[in-house]
């Protein structure tokens, strides 16, 4: 097979109009095509694995003609840091679509929010698997629209607002990045995002160090980074259910795999041996840890039950941010990568529980909530599960990438001595996560139960939940799959 | 080879057929039956006409052996002369010609069908609007000074027509700010024009710029500037010369508003940018990008913020025009082949764009929706009419993968190349704003609830147009390679300039 790549991507954008057409007869016959889109596609990326792991370069490319005015050309390429993330991604959008089946089974417009998600996946694919800056700027904004649209029109309170907020934020955002982009085509003629690094290298440094920061910040918007989180908890809350596991799962992790590939990946190198190279790490550490210490001891006082999980989002995102700013030290590379991953799955997986929780309770006050565990074992334990995985503990996915990332900081502490404070701070950090994590679970399940009659919730609400619960301990014990494809990848 | 009868033959078939439109509908309007069909016959064969001449021309054009491809024709008998009507045919007249053509054959679908035939001065309209184009297209061939001016002063002449046409106490009261600001600017533009006269003695594209690269004494140039730039700016509505345009577009039936948008606006910055770069100064000659760019600045700025407030849609619309105009001029200004490339690029899009959300407002407009408070729910009731607004809003605000999108990405990055980061930076902050006010207006159409829950009939005819710029957006997004390999094709050819 030779258009594997191309495949993927023109699969569900084909699929729009029928998700539509099939949606205004069954929206449930909708939700299941896009399941089956998802399936077929990680079927498809996974076809690639061989050549990742053994080819002599570690990559699959693809390459279409495009823009050729621009020096662009459709360029599509995985390795194992890019297809572990759009794997993770199809898998979140298959269970958020399962989810989605029971849980907006009463709104109105469901074949436009079906087509809006297949839209959606389109751009959440795309970021990942381009490395031509156009096109990823394309899928970028891609990204964008849809999610406003099925925030705006699905949410919650006032949702238009929140949706507003989202978009605005991220969209400013995405104007730097294209700055960035700008300047780049400029100094190097390529859009190619390793022709580029290469060019780079001979530019002036000056200029490098312009479009570093230009980029950097945009992307960071996307990952709500302190100050340039606003956005986040707005979004994440009001957003539907499967909405939300995709924002905190993906879409903030797309902001982090961007300046891990384009900001380090590409334009740092050029910069890597001057003072600044230094000193822009060490502010990404510093903004790291303002995010994990920030978005911590927010959700720790949060009542709101998605705005706790949407501050600790910005807590994870901080840990990401510290594992970048080690960069190229191949460990903490691998742990961040991974923690992105992991956290995908379990924030996911945390963002339907408490969907399913406000579902059946109507509610979204914890402190109104109690004893749920023996109402609804399985909404339990799959948040338990989640919950866990978010603290750290042993057998839950996120234990083992934090446990690399420290690794992985550990070494860099021997070579460059600022990062022994920020490493301490970060420690101190997960036990802040431990502690928001249990109090989640403890007002939410534990205790006795405050409300009667309160049933589970239906069976592809369950099965969703049960598919990420199953993978939030699969990654937790048995994690080599990912760390095999994502240490294929060398970035220096 | 190619002949003067090739270059004028779209201008003759404009203006032909402009002369023949008022017995022509005049008679139609007596006969019993057949009238819309005979009429929309008539106009159709005039714009197959016009996209034959102007195909023909661009394939003569670009059947030329490469070095000699541009064309001047002067009026005078015999050789060359320096005090002739000169007509300057190159890569850039050919490709506005066809973008006029192309957009205008769409626009005029909207016009017959929003100016009905049977009001009483509906020929006059028609035929206005054909002469119009006639100038326009005559604009982008004129090969020197004067001539552009004349070609330039007709078409704001023609212009004025078609703003007044239901002849409103509005419309009157904003053509007469039009017309006197135009009277303005054709005043200082004479004023320059006789300077430069004076410096040169030829008023010749070629002539000047060779004569004026040479001029050892700048200073008179440096007035016949000012007021040349002056004039020019206050045509296109640069801030601070921006007041007409709102009114203007405004009062304007929507069908002039779009018509004048997509044809004129994007004329009055192609003379911008062939005054500015490539005849009059060069910024070898004098140094005026620093101004420009401060114009332009102060155009995106002053046109968003002013959308920003503004409650009346369509004076919305027209405020965008207006930060289109600072979007040009970013790239007039970055004087780097990639800006010359993202404005003519520029030109098709923000001319469909513009046009294509005067034509949804003015369907708006016929049905009692003005403000932004009454485009509430539209989007429930007038479904089609408001997807099309929807993407044309996010065309404007740059979101890919709309047509718009790679318009502003060359107009940016042709200012970090010219080394204007400063002004790519304010120009994407302003497209942030941009973007809110948009974001505000799909809100208003898709959140809020409609005081009246009836669904309403869209008009089915005007929608035609509609739906074909709408596809266009989309595409020209995708792949705009179709536009930007022909773009690329002129900027190759522009060192060739005389």
């Amino acid at each position: 097979m030779q258009n594997i790549l191309l495949l993927t991507l023109l699969l569900p954008t084909l699929a729009v109009p029928f998700v539509y057409i099939l949606g205004k007869k069954s929206s449930r016959a909708a939700a299941f095509l896009i399941a089956l889109i998802c399936i077929t596609d990680i079927a498809l990326l996974s076809t690639t694995v061989p050549s990742i792991i053994n080819g002599a370069s570690h990559k699959y490319v693809e390459s279409y003609y495009w823009i050729p005015v621009l020096r662009s050309s459709f360029t599509l390429f995985v390795d194992g840091v890019s297809l572990s993330m759009a794997i993770i991604t199809l898998v979140l959008i298959f269970t958020a679509t399962l989810f989605s089946i029971n849980y907006m089974q009463e709104k109105k417009g469901l074949a436009e929010y079906y087509a809006l998600l297949a839209l959606l996946s389109i751009g959440l694919v795309g970021v990942f698997i381009t490395s031509n800056l156009m096109l990823f700027y394309f899928c970028w904004e891609l990204m964008l629209v849809p999610a406003y649209f099925i925030i705006g029109g699905w949410g919650y309170r006032e949702p238009y607002k929140a949706a507003f907020k989202f978009f605005i934020f991220t969209h400013a955002g995405a104007v730097f990045v294209l700055l960035g982009i700008g300047a780049i085509f400029m100094v190097t003629g390529d859009l190619d995002i390793f022709q580029a690094q290469a060019a780079l290298l001979t530019a002036n440094p000056e200029l490098v160090k312009w479009i570093l920061l230009s980029l950097t910040a945009g992307f960071a918007v996307k990952m709500a980074a302190v100050p340039v989180h606003m956005w986040l908890p707005d979004a994440h809350s009001e957003a539907p259910a499967p909405m939300s596991a995709l924002l905190s799962g993906v879409i903030i992790s797309a902001g982090a795999y961007a300046i891990l590939r384009i900001s380090l990946g590409t334009v740092f190198p050029a910069v890597m041996a001057t003072e600044f190279g230094s000193q822009f790490l060490h502010g990404l550490t510093v903004v790291g840890i303002i995010s994990a210490f920030f978005g911590g001891l927010i959700a720790l006082v949060e009542t709101d039950i998605k705005r706790i999980i949407a501050y600790s989002s910005i807590a994870h995102m901080g840990y990401v941010l510290f594992g970048l700013s080690l960069f190229p030290f191949q460990e903490a590379i691998t742990g961040t990568v991974l923690h992105l991953v992991n956290h995908a799955v379990s924030k996911g997986l945390l963002f339907l529980s408490a969907g399913a929780v406000m579902k059946q309770l109507e509610i979204r006050d914890v402190r109104e909530m109690g004893g749920l565990a023996g109402q609804m074992p399985i909404t339990a334990v799959s948040s338990t599960a989640a919950a866990l995985s978010i603290a750290g503990i042993p057998a839950f996915a996120c234990f083992f990438s934090e446990f690399i990332i420290f690794v992985g900081a550990f070494q860099t502490i021997s070579s460059d001595a600022f990062y022994v404070v920020p490493t301490v701070l970060m420690l101190i950090a997960t036990v802040i996560s431990l502690a928001y994590a249990l109090r989640f679970v403890g007002h939410v399940f534990l205790g006795p139960a405050k409300h009667e009659k309160v049933t589970e919730v239906p069976f592809f609400m369950k099965a969703a939940m049960l598919i990420l619960t199953v993978l939030v301990i699969v990654l937790g014990v048995w994690p080599t799959f990912f760390i095999q494809l994502i240490t294929s990848v060398s970035f220096v | 080879m190619m002949g003067i009868l090739d270059a004028f033959l779209p201008i003759i078939v404009f203006v032909l057929a402009s002369l023949l439109t008022i017995p022509m509908v005049k008679t139609v309007r007596k006969m019993k039956r057949g009238k819309a069909l005979l009429e929309l016959g008539w106009f159709s064969a005039v714009f197959i006409a016009a996209i034959i001449t102007v195909a023909n021309l661009a394939l003569k054009y670009y059947s030329q052996p490469s070095p000699q491809s541009f064309l001047i024709l002067t009026l005078t008998a015999g050789s060359f002369t320096m005090f002739s009507s000169a007509f300057l045919i190159d890569a850039v007249s050919v490709y506005m010609a066809i973008i006029f053509t192309i957009v205008s054959a769409v626009v005029f679908i909207y016009i017959l069908f929003y100016i009905d035939s049977g009001e009483k001065l509906a020929e006059r309209y028609y035929s206005v609007a054909l002469i119009t184009l006639g100038c326009v297209i005559g604009t982008a061939f004129a090969g020197d000074l004067l001539t552009l001016f004349i070609f330039w002063e007709a078409t704001a002449a023609s212009s004025s027509f078609l703003m007044l046409y239901y002849r409103t106490p509005k419309s009157l009261h904003a053509t007469l700010k039009y017309l006197v600001m135009v009277i303005i600017a054709s005043a200082f533009i004479i004023y320059g024009l006789s300077i430069v006269y004076a410096l040169t003695g030829t008023l010749n594209f070629w002539a000047v710029k060779h004569a004026l690269m040479a001029l050892a004494d700048k200073h008179l140039l440096e007035i016949a500037f000012v007021f040349i730039a002056a004039g020019y700016s206050i045509e296109a509505a640069v801030v601070p010369f921006h007041m007409w345009l709102p009114d203007a577009y405004t009062a304007a039936p929507a069908a002039s508003s779009a018509f004048l948008s997509a044809l004129v606006d994007q004329g009055s910055y192609y003379v911008l940018l062939r005054v500015l770069i490539y005849i009059l100064s060069p910024p070898t000659v004098l140094p005026w990008t620093f101004i420009f760019a401060v114009m332009s600045a102060l155009t995106m700025i002053v046109g968003n913020l002013l959308a920003l407030t503004e409650r009346n849609v369509k004076r919305l619309v027209a405020y965008i025009c207006i930060t289109d105009v600072g979007y040009n001029l970013v790239a007039i200004t970055s004087v780097t082949p990639l800006g010359i490339m993202g404005n003519l690029y520029f030109f098709l899009i923000g001319g469909i764009t513009t046009a294509l959300s005067f034509m949804t407002v003015g369907i708006f407009n016929k049905m009692g929706f003005e403000t932004l408070e009454d485009f509430s729910g539209v989007g429930r009731k007038m479904p089609f009419t408001s997807l099309a607004l929807l993407l044309a809003a996010f065309s404007f605000a740059g979101v890919p993968p709309f047509a718009g999108f790679m318009a502003k990405y060359l107009v940016f990055t042709s200012a970090i190349e010219g080394n204007l980061s400063w002004l790519a930076v304010i120009g994407v902050l302003t497209s942030v704003i941009q973007t809110a006010y948009l974001l505000r207006l799909i809100n208003y159409m898709y959140t809020k609830k409609p005081r009246e829950e009836a669904k309403i009939k869209e008009p089915g005819k005007l929608l035609v147009p509609i739906f074909i710029f709408t596809v266009a957006i989309i595409i020209l997004g995708i792949y705009p390679t179709i536009v930007l390999n022909l773009v690329n094709a002129v900027i190759q050819q522009l060192p060739f300039m005389p």
